[in-house]
């Protein structure tokens, strides 16, 4: 229980009569990173709003660190830092004063700290120029400083790796895995690019119409849905046998495709050969989440 | 720097926001408490006045306002203009008249301590009345009551008798002009009544005129006589512009100092 | 509560709110004080003297002129009577209502912008006060601190009133430095009566009194800072329920403005006596003018002005504390 720095249970948010959204329900872990994966309109940033009291869920809890945010909402805010979409600070301060400024409205703060998260994001040279000068990378970095001041356990970013070059991106990921494994944060990331949370997360609920269609790891997900991709000659002989072997095969051009069975595979390759099979090629291949998603929604497109 | 700036701007809001709250309170409480204190009167103080120059008051109705000028500037402003060219000295020129003002209400204006005071200045002072008292808006002449003008007229030489001797005790020494009525209605029907109307009140005016030193009574009705629709403004009773310049020029033949 | 407040004044003077509004005020002050100089200079001229007493007798005649004018609406007669009756007192007592001098200047001038000028500049920082944070986007971090949402609004209003009152002084300063440039420093001292009122349309000069020009002064700005207040409070809520901070500044705008027309032409509506901004003319119960509307006296005004401004505070905490933030 006491490694749960976040548990969400039935949340719901009725606006008008529109149910924007049902039912979500999740976790998050003490040292993890959580995607939240889903298209743009599913409820992701809806769900993060309220997860940070920007909205107040029409049911449902939220609990962070055990303080509920509408009971204790100041308690509950001490534990957590955000950036909500974009991280909008005031651009006619400097990057350092934006700090002060939100250092300010924290219990116990001291210059020590600013300085030391403006060491953990790199930010050391520009850091006393006006924010309006700042590129969105340096900005993203600045929102980031800032959701670190309070050293809080949850840490939630909606779409950090947005609008950032690919250096960018992968600096952000290392960051973000750096905070989840060396000091312990857990850290909610939402993305609607599946190869982005494949690459940083931990574990990955899936969202769609404001539902949670599916909560796993990332790799128990990955391993299940891996798949073989074989090339073989004669193509024919080789499909047959094959299907005889395994439920599911799928051709595809010249290639055929099954599962990937760990404990089978060795077997079927020798029969293949044994029959005068010729295996050209035998390819282990992870499906990207696109793939899954569109399984899991009964074949709805993203976005 | 810019932080001392920010605490000096917060320490100043701070002060004068109190400041401010005392001054409401302040207000507050002597709004509230007015009763309690009262003005003592005044003490008239001697006022010293640069007596160089020419000092001229004008006193009475719309005539000496210039009701009826285009310029605005009435026989007054004509002769101040007209005196400007003629001296070097500086001219003051004080300007008191009330149009619709009568001979009553006049008399009660010259009681006033600042027009005393004017009065008391003044080297010449320019008198306009009478018009208001005896047309009362052309009243009179519609009725055309022989024994009701008589009362106005004797009405009038009581309050004329009033200003004048008001004036006189003030200063002795200014030269005082009474402006006499002209018939504006002299090219209507009736105008030989009107006119004599206009000529017996002019009498009165300079009957009482004639009791003060230095008053003196200038007719204005022969000015009109002749040509009166050339010299009046629109509402045919009020002069216009070369109207006003007639009865300048008449005054300005008489001033003296 | 301290931080917070330290927070949104260096917003307020980093932004630079309170300069622009500074050098607005410094412009016009500039201007009317030119104006005021040529229109002194022009009566010199005209009347050929720099005796007050024959400026103010002067004065007195032509508003009497005007009186017996006949297409003078009643509302406007009985204005000018009463201001007839009291320049005949001030001249009666042989006091200068207008002693030459940069405190005068301040003390007229501060009556003739109490209704609108003011309050436009007030308005100018108040109205997005809290629309900018929404604007810049800056409202979602500042409401997932660990400090609750009133305490945040809180400190928000309090920054208003210190710079309320701040700008207030600036216009003080400003007026008696730049009047005082021409028309001289001296006249702090200059006697000014107050405690006129007026009842059914007469001057009562029974509770009239002496009091020195500062003290006037002080009294004005009192007045003037209160009806800022109001005006800044009521621009704060527009702050709040509106997201736009130009969509909060034309509604005020609008209500300002249409308040210096009504109260020319109110008098026979008299339920617009309780609308706020017939109410702003404050400084005219300490110099004893006709209200614009019968019945209106500085208790009446305080009361309508200080339920306003109740009503709007309690709307913003609500709205604000309660609001889903988008």
């Amino acid at each position: 229980m006491s490694d749960v720095t976040l548990s969400v249970k039935g949340l719901r948010k009725v606006i008008g009569k529109r149910e924007i959204i049902k039912t979500i329900d999740f976790e998050l872990k003490k040292g993890e990173v959580f995607g939240f994966l889903g298209p743009n309109g599913a409820g992701k940033t809806t769900t993060i709003r309220m997860l940070v009291g920007l909205i107040a869920p029409t049911s449902g809890s939220i609990k962070i660190c055990g303080y509920d945010v509408s009971k204790d909402f100041t308690k509950a805010m001490q534990n957590i830092g955000c950036i909500v979409e974009n991280p909008e600070l005031y651009p006619y301060l400097s990057g350092w004063e934006n700090l002060q400024h939100f250092a300010r409205m924290l219990p116990k703060m001291d210059e020590e700290r600013i300085t030391e998260v403006v060491n953990l994001v790199g930010l050391q040279e520009r850091i006393h120029d006006r924010v309006k000068t700042y590129s969105l990378g340096m900005r993203q970095r600045l929102g980031i400083a800032q959701a670190l001041l309070g050293k809080p356990q949850v840490l939630i970013l909606d779409e950090p790796t947005n609008g950032l070059d690919p250096s960018g991106i992968r600096e952000m990921r290392q960051f973000i895995r750096f905070l989840a494994e060396k000091e312990g944060m857990s850290v909610l990331v939402s993305s609607h690019l599946l190869s982005e949370i494949q690459l940083m997360c931990d574990r990955v609920a899936i969202i769609a119409k404001g539902k949670v269609i599916h909560t796993e790891s990332v790799s128990a997900l990955l391993s299940q849905q891996e798949r073989l991709i074989w090339r073989l000659v004669p193509h024919q002989t080789g499909v047959n046998m094959l299907k005889e072997l395994t439920d599911f095969v799928k051709e595809e051009g010249e290639s055929v495709i099954t599962f990937y069975d760990d404990s089978k595979v060795g077997e079927w390759n020798k029969k293949l050969i044994e029959a005068g099979v010729t295996v050209k090629e035998m390819n282990r291949k992870l499906p990207s989440l696109e793939d899954l998603f569109i399984e899991m929604t009964g074949g709805e497109a993203i976005d | 720097m810019k932080g001392k700036w920010v605490l000096f701007v917060t320490i100043t809001s701070v002060f004068s926001c109190l400041l401010w709250m005392f001054g409401m309170g302040w207000a507050l409480f002597d709004y509230f408490n007015c009763s309690a204190k009262s003005v003592a009167e005044a003490p008239a103080e001697t006022v010293e006045t640069d007596r160089n120059g020419i000092h001229i008051v004008a006193l009475g109705d719309s005539l000496t306002r210039g009701t009826g000028d285009a310029s605005g500037k009435g026989y007054v402003g004509y002769l101040m203009e007209d005196l400007e060219k003629r001296s070097d000295q500086k001219m003051q020129i004080t300007n008191l008249g009330i149009k619709g003002q009568t001979s009553v209400q006049l008399a009660e204006q010259v009681k006033q301590q600042e027009v005393q005071r004017q009065i008391k200045l003044a080297d010449t002072i320019l008198i306009t009345i009478g018009g208001n008292d005896l047309f009362r808006g052309g009243q009179t002449l519609a009725e055309l009551d022989l024994q009701k003008v008589e009362g106005l007229k004797e009405e009038y030489s009581k309050n004329v008798d009033g200003i004048l001797s008001s004036i006189r005790s003030q200063n002795t020494e200014a030269n005082v002009f009474l402006i006499g009525l002209y018939n504006p209605f002299i090219d209507m029907e009736d105008a030989n009544t009107t006119s004599q109307i206009v000529r017996d009140w002019n009498e009165r005016s300079a009957d009482i005129s004639a009791k003060y030193p230095k008053a003196v009574f200038v007719p204005t009705f022969d000015l009109f006589q002749l040509k009166v629709e050339d010299y009046l403004y629109t509402d045919n009773f009020h002069p216009n512009s070369e109207g006003y310049q007639l009865i300048a020029e008449r005054v300005a033949a008489l001033l003296t100092w | 509560m301290i931080n917070l407040v330290q927070n949104e004044m260096i917003k307020l003077v980093r932004k630079k709110r309170l300069l622009v509004v500074t050098i607005i005020m410094a412009v016009l002050i500039s201007m009317f004080t030119y104006a005021q100089f040529r229109e002194s200079e022009r009566v010199q001229e005209r009347l050929g003297t720099t005796d007050w007493r024959t400026t103010l007798q002067q004065q007195i005649i032509d508003i009497q002129n005007r009186l017996s004018g006949s297409q003078i609406s009643d509302e406007w007669r009985k204005q000018l009577e009463i201001r007839v009756s009291q320049q005949q007192y001030y001249l009666d007592h042989d006091i200068n209502p207008a002693e030459p001098g940069a405190p005068t200047f301040v003390r007229g001038f501060i009556e003739n912008s109490i209704q609108l000028l003011l309050p436009l500049m007030i308005m100018i920082v108040a109205a997005d006060l809290v629309s900018s944070e929404h604007s810049t986007g800056t409202v979602k971090i500042l409401l997932t601190r660990p400090v609750q949402r009133w305490k945040i609004l809180l400190s928000k209003y309090l920054t208003l009133v210190l710079s309320v009152s701040f700008l207030l002084l600036m216009f003080g300063i400003l007026s008696y430095v730049i009047s005082g440039i021409v028309f001289g420093f001296k006249g702090w001292n200059a006697p000014v009566l107050t405690g006129f009122t007026v009842e059914a349309g007469e001057l009562n000069t029974a509770g009239t009194h002496l009091i020195p020009q500062w003290q006037y002064i002080l009294m004005e700005f009192g007045l003037a800072w209160f009806v800022s207040l109001v005006v800044g409070t009521l621009s704060f809520m527009l702050s709040v329920l509106i997201r736009s901070t130009a969509a909060g500044m034309g509604v005020m705008l609008a209500c300002l403005i249409s308040g210096t027309i009504l109260s020319s032409m109110v008098s026979s509506w008299e339920s617009a006596k309780y609308l706020f901004m017939i109410n702003l003319r404050m400084s005219d119960y300490l110099q004893g003018m006709a209200p614009p509307i019968e019945g209106m006296s500085l208790g009446f005004s305080l009361s309508v002005l200080a339920i306003w401004a109740a009503a709007a505070l309690v709307i913003s905490f609500v709205s604000f504390t309660k609001k889903d933030v988008y």
